[in-house]
């Protein structure tokens, strides 16, 4: 019986690990159909897309496969490994996931197939990642993962201390093609997932073709052992930034009133009692200039509100702190270096039906109010612009002192903190929003990396969403809640004596 | 044994109910807002009311088990529990209407809005319905310059159009979550395959900004195509749409 199941058992990895037969023509078929669009006729990544995509369609000529199991010293991917990647796609990149509408023998036969580009369709992987005996998570496996993280520097010199990506030296690819340390906090952007097991595979194999090393290399003067590998895998795991996901159902920002002064700083306690909301940056795809390479992904956004003032806080993770003029900041940047900026859109009405400025900075017959923060240079502070907008590019400068809106930035660890405040209320009154206690008032978002050629229309952007002033409840609706209860229950007595009582009496 | 009928009229809205929820937010991901889900609910159970006390003698065998509950002596223990728990429900219901929700305002907007007659683009003005592709006609008389232009199609629209349609047409791109409304998925039966070729050169053409007020052209992310594409990439492009999908375009003719 044992022999039996160990046979089993190693036909059943043999079959999972190897070759499973794929039909060649059938492959190239289903490529030309679908692939050759972004990879190209040939499978070398040359395509009408290429230029357009960041991270580049890959190039299976090149035989190199980034997201693979196989041994840290083995340039052969299992076929697995090639299988997955077309079934459920790269996070974070163009490519999605076939499975929906590819079968699985197609997607078998373009593993045979994308194999013959790269001259490996005799190959066999000589090695496996060897996982030894995964330890699950736990408190204390992620505080050790956390101590060999930063132990020498050992993953926190490109991915930073928290993990953000942030501590970047300017990598790039074999190909010479610009590269940046993973945002370890961003799970949805891991190319291979983020359970632990697949984490585990790309420390202890490396990223080939990128900067990113195999932790299992018994060369390497960082090496890890398989515990050691887990307790790591475990930590990168639970950095994963749970409030700080966007989920689609939050579309309201809901600011609390405060007695008394608001928050004058970014890291003020009270803003953590703030419910935080998470939105998608797009890139701005719409208006000359289009910009399709974008470095930021989301925004988080708190907001609280007083008798006379509002104040909203601005969180987005950037891998650079861009600074023209400083040295350290341009030589990571792209050619001509910018500074980052933020900016918050609000109408100059608060819409009284359906209709809203155009999403795009409004248009002519509703204007926008846009508050747009910069970061400063060596040369120059901070600065804060507001600026009225009727369109793309039909913009009139004024001065932000003239209502009283204020901002202020704070960078720490690859995360941009501002804050932007104002008075309720303003005059004249039909320049600017009124903020108003119970109303759905629409709000978006943009955000500029100038390290990452981020300049005008060149920028990420949100689409409307809105910003609620939450009205205080009062106890109204706990007196009313009572009041029925007493009554629905007198009914019921009543109707209950009646009836019991005219059986009786009949 | 029978079914009470107080409990099949209450299962039979509870499935709808369930219904709703598991097409829209979990088939479609497209969370239903309450405030319709609830005028929905609402004509459901008027139905289910209307259809159970249809006769005399099944009206009576609806309200039966309520009935036997409050009149019935020997159910009195049960009773008390009943009449415990409904106030609670009716009190925390209340209490619950009475905050205030906080939730985003319904908007509602037509997907496919009737075109006009006549559409002004490129400086000229074009009628809808005799527009039709001057590349349709090479899919019979030169199946191989057909399939050159399909490809060029390909090529504008994986670098113009995937970011938010997808790699699929799907309208899966990968900014596509970013972006409400979300974009078309072409895959489906009910977008491409149901507007004739003039529609979607209108619809390409002048964009989100082009769109009649009842669809809501503030909120929508689709480019001003007049304004990057030639007229005749466009018509590529819808020939790669239909290609792709293995749709058909809907035409005057058929009809």
């Amino acid at each position: 019986m044992r022999h039996l199941l160990a046979i089993a058992a190693s036909l059943l990895i043999t079959t999972n690990v190897w070759a499973k037969p794929g039909n060649v023509d059938n492959g190239k078929a289903v490529y030309e159909q679908r692939c050759v669009w972004c990879h190209g006729v040939d499978g070398d990544g040359e395509s009408a897309a290429t230029e357009r995509l960041n991270p580049p369609p890959r190039d299976f000529s090149s035989a190199q496969y980034k997201i693979k199991t196989t041994g840290f010293d083995d340039i052969v991917p299992n076929d697995k490994d090639v299988y997955r990647m077309i079934a459920k796609g790269m996070p974070g990149t163009a490519m999605p996931g076939w499975d929906d509408l590819l079968n699985e023998q197609d997607m078998w036969d373009l593993v045979a197939y994308l194999k013959i580009f790269g001259g490996m369709e005799e190959e066999v992987p000589s090695q496996q990642v060897d996982y030894g005996t995964p330890i699950p998570s736990s408190p204390e496996s992620i505080a050790k993962g956390r101590e060999l993280f930063l132990d020498d520097e050992r993953c926190s010199e490109c991915h930073g201390e928290d993990g953000k990506g942030d501590a970047s030296k300017g990598l790039k690819d074999d190909n010479g093609e610009r590269t940046w340390p993973r945002n370890l906090t961003k799970p949805w952007t891991f190319r291979g997932s983020n359970d632990p097991k697949d984490i585990y595979s790309r420390i202890s194999v490396g990223i080939p073709g990128t900067q990113m090393p195999s932790f299992a290399d018994p060369t390497s003067k960082k090496k890890l052992s398989a515990d050691e590998r887990w307790h790591i895998a475990n930590y990168v795991q639970s950095l994963a930034k749970a409030t700080e996901v966007v989920r689609a159902k939050n579309t309201v920002i809901k600011a609390d009133k405060l007695a008394g002064e608001l928050p004058t700083t970014v890291d003020d306690p009270r803003w953590q009692q703030s419910e935080a909301t998470t939105f998608f940056l797009v890139p701005q795809l719409i208006a000359k200039d289009r910009f399709f390479k974008p470095s930021n992904d989301t925004i988080t956004v708190r907001a609280l509100y007083s008798d006379s003032e509002i104040s909203l806080l601005l969180e987005w993770d950037d891998r650079t702190h861009s600074i023209p003029g400083d040295e350290k900041a341009e030589k990571i940047s792209d050619p001509d270096i910018a500074e980052d900026a933020v900016a918050i859109q609000l109408p100059i009405h608060i819409p009284e039906g359906m209709e809203k400025p155009y999403f795009g900075m409004g248009d002519a017959a509703n204007t926008v109010n846009i508050w747009h923060w910069r970061s400063g240079s060596t040369e120059k502070s901070e600065s804060l612009a507001l600026l009225n907008g009727r369109g793309f590019g039909e913009i009139a400068q004024r001065d932000p002192a003239e209502i009283g809106v204020e901002a202020t930035g704070q960078y720490q660890k690859g995360t941009w903190k501002v804050l932007m405040k104002r008075p309720l209320a303003t005059t004249p009154i039909d320049k600017d929003i009124q903020f108003v206690e119970g109303a759905f008032i629409p709000i978006a978002f943009a955000a500029w990396d100038g390290s990452n050629s981020e300049t005008g229309s060149r920028h990420t952007m949100t689409t409307w969403y809105w910003l609620l002033l939450k009205p205080a409840t009062g106890n109204k609706p706990l007196i009313t809640a009572l009041l029925m209860a007493l009554l629905i229950a007198g009914i019921l007595f009543w109707w209950a004596r009646g009836a019991t009582g005219n059986k009786e009496g009949s | 044994m029978k079914m009470p009928r107080l409990l099949q009229a209450v299962l039979v809205v509870v499935g709808i109910y369930a219904g709703f929820i598991l097409v829209f937010d979990y088939l479609l991901g497209q969370v239903i807002p309450s405030s319709l889900l609830s005028m929905y609910m609402f004509f459901v159970i008027a139905g289910v009311f209307m259809v159970y006390t249809y006769t005399e003698e099944s009206a009576r065998e609806l309200v039966a088990p309520i009935k036997a509950l409050v009149e019935d002596p020997g159910k009195k223990r049960l009773r008390n529990v009943v009449f415990i728990i409904v106030p609670l429900l009716v009190a925390g219901f209340t209490y619950q209407r009475m905050s205030p929700s906080f939730e985003a305002p319904v908007e509602l907007r037509s997907i496919h809005p009737a075109p006009p007659a006549t559409v002004k683009a490129y400086g000229k003005r074009f009628n809808l319905a005799t527009l039709e592709n001057p590349f349709r006609q090479y899919e019979k008389s030169d199946p191989d310059k057909f399939r050159a232009l399909v490809r060029e199609g390909g090529d504008i629209y994986i670098q113009n159009c995937q970011y938010c349609h997808g790699d699929k047409l799907d309208g899966r791109g990968p900014y596509a979550a970013g972006l409400n409304p979300t974009p078309l998925n072409f895959q489906d039966v009910g977008t491409i395959a149901q507007l004739q070729e003039s529609f979607l050169f209108w619809r390409i053409a002048t964009g989100g900004p082009g769109l009649p007020k009842e669809a809501a052209p503030w909120i929508s992310s689709m480019p001003v195509w007049q304004d990057f594409l030639t007229e005749d990439e466009i018509w590529k492009v819808i020939l790669f749409l239909y290609d792709y999908t293995g749709r058909r375009p809907r035409s005057w003719e058929h009809e």
